[in-house]
């Protein structure tokens, strides 16, 4: 079984702060990690190679030099090749250029049975290019996947997340899944000795002449959304913490409501 | 041009350290309070994310990585572990089992090396007694020869783990004299298994930090240990014992790195938050100098700890000399619990009134950095050490 997994290194956003006055990311001093819901997706890769016996796990992602230690990381949870698209034409690329970028990659890697995405990067939280990589892709797509079980070399069962339950999938291959973690996911942390393997795996850059495809849609030229500016809204209003146990904190709770006329006494 | 960068699997060694330290480590910390031995489980953690003995021949289950790896190690650990207890089951093992790979007999190195990697043995280092200390040449353990074993008489005391390999089994890498006439020059090196072992009885002392290990000492009453225990040739004990305490002692110096940097980092965020006469504390100039003088020590101390793990794996590879490596290491250890446990007091000291409670993490890091300022060589020692090398030996003071 051959499954590609779509990667993005991105900033720790547990430790981005906010510039009081202006309300901007202050990015500087962040470090990079592997986005946590590809973490998940590239866990979830390797056990099902692992499953099934045969097979391989290539991680791709579009970024500069730098994303290589994200996927290296990848190569030390085990997946066994990886490809780096970096090119300077590929900056400003939005989600659409980056899904069509990412696209032509997975063409050139040849024939495969599944890509898997993270549900969204805790960066941009579009959560748009896994759909429409598959639509670039022309397969199909399931999102909000949380569990895939295989049921035969051409056959999966997928648990989609949904409001208020899963629903239960029977979906052929090839195809595109975005994977959200459940809750109680706790990401593997890569041992030395696996890190010492992963330097050894097969690691290729691929820059735009090797990628080829249509130059007009890469990068800012290809993308239709720019992002103008990115701020957290200012705190409107007052908050107040109620600390109680459950049932002083309802009582506690119904007072306030009351008082606000938020609720009528019967 | 001087390249300071970490190789790659150095970086992404650190980055996946800092993660399994966050969520095996850290939520585990609290246990250690009071507890006076390490718990099985974080024993157990540490050996399954392949830190004992990292630097350890494969052959024996290691990982055969440099020591400078093992050193981002030390450092990250005693961030997660500010109290210390865990760096210093860690850089035990990491030393004496180093030691014991080098110079080892095949039959030991088989049977204790592949246990202590699995976290299943303890192995520690005891050559303090109750009156010496580095004052090596004085000790009064004594080892003799019977057939083809060895018989040991004598006592070990303020020796980390002895609770740890009396109940999950192993032993301590010990120094005795076999020819008291002949001073340092009559002293072996063996390695002594505590659980089980007839003739040993144990009795504990409360260190004043590091409450997650166990400190004690043994008594030792005839106990007979195999002729592989011995490590190295007879009577060469003192010369190789230097080889293990200077790995210690480089790593204790990340350690004392890493417990600063997380107190510094927990006093900035307290004095920027924490105001007094109408002002964060941290606008005022007597902290924002206290802060930048410890700052830049405890990084110039992070530089001088790499380079002393760097000097020593050119010394493994045969490309730089032991007094390269005792002089780098020596002034690294000089000052490092010196420094660090400067920088940890005044971090107290901006908390106030809090910073003397034990609500105050902080205080963890300054009872368990203290302890560095004796353990493996006194900050003293280490000065005679630089002294030595800067005058010539025909200056010891004490020959």
């Amino acid at each position: 079984m051959k499954i590609i997994a779509c990667i993005k290194q991105v900033p720790d956003t547990t430790e981005v702060k906010v510039d009081p006055k202006t309300h901007t990311l202050i990015r500087d001093g962040v470090p990079s990690i592997l986005n946590p819901y590809d973490h998940y997706a590239v866990e979830e890769c390797v056990r099902i190679k692992e499953e099934v016996g045969e097979g391989s796990v290539t991680v791709i992602t579009m970024g500069p030099p730098q994303a290589r230690s994200a996927l290296l990381r990848c190569l030390a949870l085990g997946a066994d090749d990886a490809v780096l698209i970096s090119d300077k034409a590929f900056a400003g690329s939005d989600t659409w250029a980056t899904a069509y970028t990412l696209s032509l990659a997975i063409k050139k890697l040849g024939s495969f049975d599944i890509v898997f995405c993270g549900q969204q990067a805790i960066d941009g939280d579009t959560a748009q290019v896994g759909p429409e990589l598959a639509q670039q892709l022309g397969i199909p797509q399931v999102t909000y996947v949380e569990k895939v079980e295989i049921n035969d070399k051409h056959k999966l069962t997928i648990h989609k997340q949904t409001e208020d339950g899963y629903h239960i999938l029977e979906a052929k291959l090839p195809i595109l899944l975005a994977l959200l973690p459940p809750s109680s996911f706790q990401p593997e942390h890569p041992p030395m000795s696996s890190i010492l393997k992963a330097k050894k795996k097969p690691f290729n850059v691929w820059d735009i002449e090797i990628l080829g495809g249509d130059k007009s849609r890469f990068g800012l030229e290809g993308s239709f959304t720019q992002v103008i500016k990115t701020y957290t809204p200012p705190p409107r209003g007052e908050c107040e913490f109620i600390e109680h146990d459950s049932k002083e904190a309802a009582k506690k709770l119904s007072e306030i409501l009351l008082k606000h006329e938020a609720l009528s006494k019967r | 041009m001087v390249d300071y960068r970490f190789s790659e699997e150095q970086e992404l060694f650190r980055e996946s350290i800092k993660e399994f330290c966050k969520s095996e480590i850290v939520p585990k910390t609290e246990k250690l309070v009071g507890a006076r031995k390490m718990p099985e489980d974080i024993i157990k953690a540490l050996a399954k994310f392949e830190l004992l003995g990292m630097i350890i021949d494969p052959e024996y289950d290691g990982l055969g990585t440099d020591v400078v790896t093992a050193g981002i190690a030390a450092e990250e650990l005693a961030r997660a572990d500010p109290s210390c207890a865990i760096p210093v089951l860690y850089l035990v093992e990491t030393s004496w089992g180093h030691l014991l790979d080098k110079y080892g007999t095949e039959e030991a190195k088989k049977e204790i090396l592949p246990k202590m990697i699995k976290g299943e043995q303890f192995v520690g280092i005891a050559t303090t007694e109750s009156d010496i200390g580095s004052d090596l040449g004085s000790m009064k353990t004594k080892i003799t020869k019977k057939g083809d074993k060895y018989v040991i008489n004598g006592e070990k005391m303020y020796i980390s783990g002895v609770a740890e390999a009396m109940e999950y089994g192993g032993g301590h890498v010990t120094l005795a004299r076999m020819k008291p006439e002949l001073g340092t020059r009559g002293m072996c090196m063996f390695y002594l298994p505590l659980k089980d072992t007839p003739g040993i009885t144990p009795t504990y002392v409360e260190d004043i930090g590091r409450e997650g290990i166990s400190c004690g000492g043994f008594d030792i009453n005839n106990v007979e240990i195999p002729k592989d225990y011995l490590i190295g040739e007879e009577n060469k004990g003192f010369y190789i014992v230097h080889e293990g305490y200077e790995l210690a002692r480089g790593l204790i110096a990340l350690v004392c790195t890493g417990a600063a940097s997380k107190a510094l980092e927990n006093g900035i965020a307290y004095i920027k938050e924490r105001k007094a006469f109408g002002r964060p504390i941290g606008k005022y100039e007597g902290i924002q100098f206290k802060l930048a003088e410890h700052y830049v020590r405890i990084q110039a101390l992070r530089e001088l700890a790499y380079k002393s793990l760097w000097t020593y794996d050119q010394e493994l590879q045969g490309k730089a000399s032991r007094f390269d490596v005792s002089m780098a290491i020596a002034m690294a250890k000089s000052v490092a619990p010196i420094w660090a446990f400067d920088a940890i007091d005044d971090v107290m000291q901006w908390q106030g009134a809090f910073g003397y409670t034990k609500e105050c993490e902080d205080q963890k890091a300054w009872r368990g950095v203290r302890s560095f300022t004796l353990a493996e060589g006194s900050c003293e020692i280490m000065k005679l050490i630089v002294a030595r090398e800067l005058l010539g030996k025909e200056f010891l003071a004490y020959r």
